[in-house]
């Protein structure tokens, strides 16, 4: 399995990816600098306390990965199938739920990296910045920063199984189109930010849209040796 | 001789539709098999059913002496494949391509590559990505991939689209070669009839799903005999003399215009002599054989005669 994961890393070049990753963590960054510095311009505050701040950062870097992952997949898993190279794939001595899994794995992985490191990174610098221009006022507790580690954790855990959905819409035709415009409609779902509301924080919601990412990965896996390669 | 291949009734039907019906076909180890049917006979499903990936409706498959299951797959780790038509990750570069191939077969004599590429006449263009490639030296490349792993049977589908004579010419001799020195067996299919005749041992001929015919080169050329045609406007009186004066029994009328004498043994002139003695008016007289195109297209017109 791990063999077969590497493959697909090299197959696909997964620097590009990183690289790609890179430079969203930057925009983000730009974004959130930006944001800061907009009270002084129509008096209304964004960040108001410290939760909005690491809020923000859970929106943004979730809604980014989440996209990121449905072109991944629309990369490793729905492209394989249009190129027909899966008929290549699905010539070697290898299971078929094997290949799929490991490609779905890569996926999931690497999302999942991506949004912890990204969460980090981002908190990490802002809050050095805010040390010396005080964006934020108020004070940033150890109580606080130990509740967002376990609310940011556990989202960006749920975000990776859930960026698996549109796998489900993807497959259907082998769009990749449809794959990523699918992502977008569960990124507006719950990274949306609407006065302070959002549906992710209801507890339930992510929990159910990774069980349902879950169980689409599996669907994809389980009958793939019994159809044909056309 | 041992069987590498067997089907046995083997089906497959498309919304409804058979796209192969009943075809028990058998490739003997060693051989080189020609797969011949006009486009869209049901070649590459065959071809499909094999590598499974497609799974027949019904009837069965018995690869290496294993009969095939939905989820076998070990048994492909000795094949080696061209179907459709080659495809590569275009982004790759040729050796890049290769190397990824006998990773996954699980294949570690890096030295093999070198070799294929150099067999198919590849080996500059290692280097370059896949993208640029032309249909030809994709094809080329695809049979490269098949035999790096050096599997003990090859399965090509329309092998030859997009090469050049010369190129053409190198792949033959390349086939040859695996077959006669690895002893690899081969299918290969195509619907020009020239390329099969001058490699195949055994041809299958597959029109709209069914096998027709089943035979080896070696029978054909027995059955193209050679033949005496005579034109006449007298056929039955003809036919009658030849059979009564000359004891002929295998002959044939066609259409009240044409005799043929399918006896080897008489001389034309004696046949000449007999008929004008007997006031046959003998338009022409000559001595033909039928090729095998010509037996070919008897098959493909479902067993009847031409003219």
């Amino acid at each position: 399995m791990i063999k077969l994961m590497k493959l697909e890393l090299r197959k696909f070049k997964i620097m590009g990816y990183i690289r790609g990753a890179a430079i969203a963590n930057v925009i983000i960054f730009g974004f959130m600098m930006l944001m800061s510095y907009s009270p002084e311009i129509d008096d209304t505050m964004v960040f108001e306390d410290f939760t909005v701040v690491f809020s923000m950062i859970d929106v943004f870097t979730r809604g980014t990965f989440i996209i990121f992952a449905a072109v991944m997949l629309g990369r490793f898993v729905i492209d394989e199938f249009n190129s027909k190279t899966i008929t290549v794939l699905f010539m070697y001595p290898i299971k078929r739920q094997k290949i799929i899994a490991a490609k779905l794995m890569v996926v999931i992985i690497f999302t999942f990296i991506c949004i912890v490191i990204s969460m980090t990174f981002l908190s990490t610098v802002y809050l050095i910045i805010n040390a010396f221009t005080h964006f934020v006022p108020g004070e940033l507790t150890m109580t606080l920063v130990m509740q967002q580690v376990v609310k940011l954790s556990f989202n960006a855990l749920s975000a990776c199984f859930m960026a698996l959905i549109p796998l489900y819409f993807g497959m259907r035709k082998y769009s990749l189109p449809t794959t990523i415009v699918s992502s977008v409609i569960i990124v507006l779902l719950t990274c949306a930010n609407n006065g302070g509301f959002n549906l992710n924080d209801i507890i339930i919601i992510p929990i159910l849209l990774a069980i349902a990412g879950a169980a689409i990965g599996y669907m994809a896996i389980r009958k793939i040796d019994q159809i044909d390669i056309n | 001789m041992e069987h590498i291949v067997r089907t046995n009734r083997l089906t497959k039907t498309f919304q409804g539709q058979e796209v192969v019906s009943n075809v028990s076909m058998n490739i003997k180890k060693g051989e080189i098999y020609g797969f011949l049917g006009p486009n869209g006979a049901g070649k590459t499903t065959m071809m499909k059913m094999m590598t499974n990936l497609v799974k027949p409706t019904s009837g069965e498959i018995e690869i290496f002496g294993e009969k095939l299951t939905p989820d076998s797959y070990h048994f492909l780790g000795r094949m080696g494949t061209i179907i459709e038509y080659p495809v590569f990750y275009d982004k790759l570069t040729a050796r890049e391509n290769l190397e990824l191939h006998c990773d996954y077969m699980g294949y570690y004599n890096k030295k093999s590559i070198d070799e294929a590429l150099e067999l198919v006449n590849l080996i500059d263009t290692g280097k370059k990505k896949v993208k640029s490639f032309s249909l030809g030296m994709k094809q080329r490349l695809g049979i490269a991939r098949a035999i790096t792993t050096k599997p003990e049977l090859l399965i090509f589908d329309e092998p030859i689209n997009g090469l050049d004579p010369l190129g053409i010419k190198e792949i033959r001799d390349v086939f040859r070669m695996l077959c006669k020195e690895y002893g690899a067996t081969l299918l290969i299919s195509s619907h020009i009839l020239g390329e099969i005749e001058q490699i195949a041992d055994t041809i299958g001929v597959i029109q709209s799903g069914r096998l027709l015919r089943e035979i080896t080169m070696a029978e054909i050329h027995e059955e193209t005999t050679n033949y005496i045609e005579i034109i006449t406007s007298d056929c039955s009186k003809a036919a009658y003399i030849l059979t009564d004066k000359l004891q002929l029994n295998n002959i044939k009328v066609i259409d009240n215009q044409y005799v043929r004498i399918y006896d080897q043994h008489i001389a034309q002139s004696e046949i000449t002599k007999t008929l004008v003695l007997n006031d046959v008016v003998i338009d022409s007289i000559h001595k033909r054989s039928s090729s095998l195109e010509d037996y070919f297209m008897q098959v493909l017109n479902g067993g009847g005669v031409r003219d």
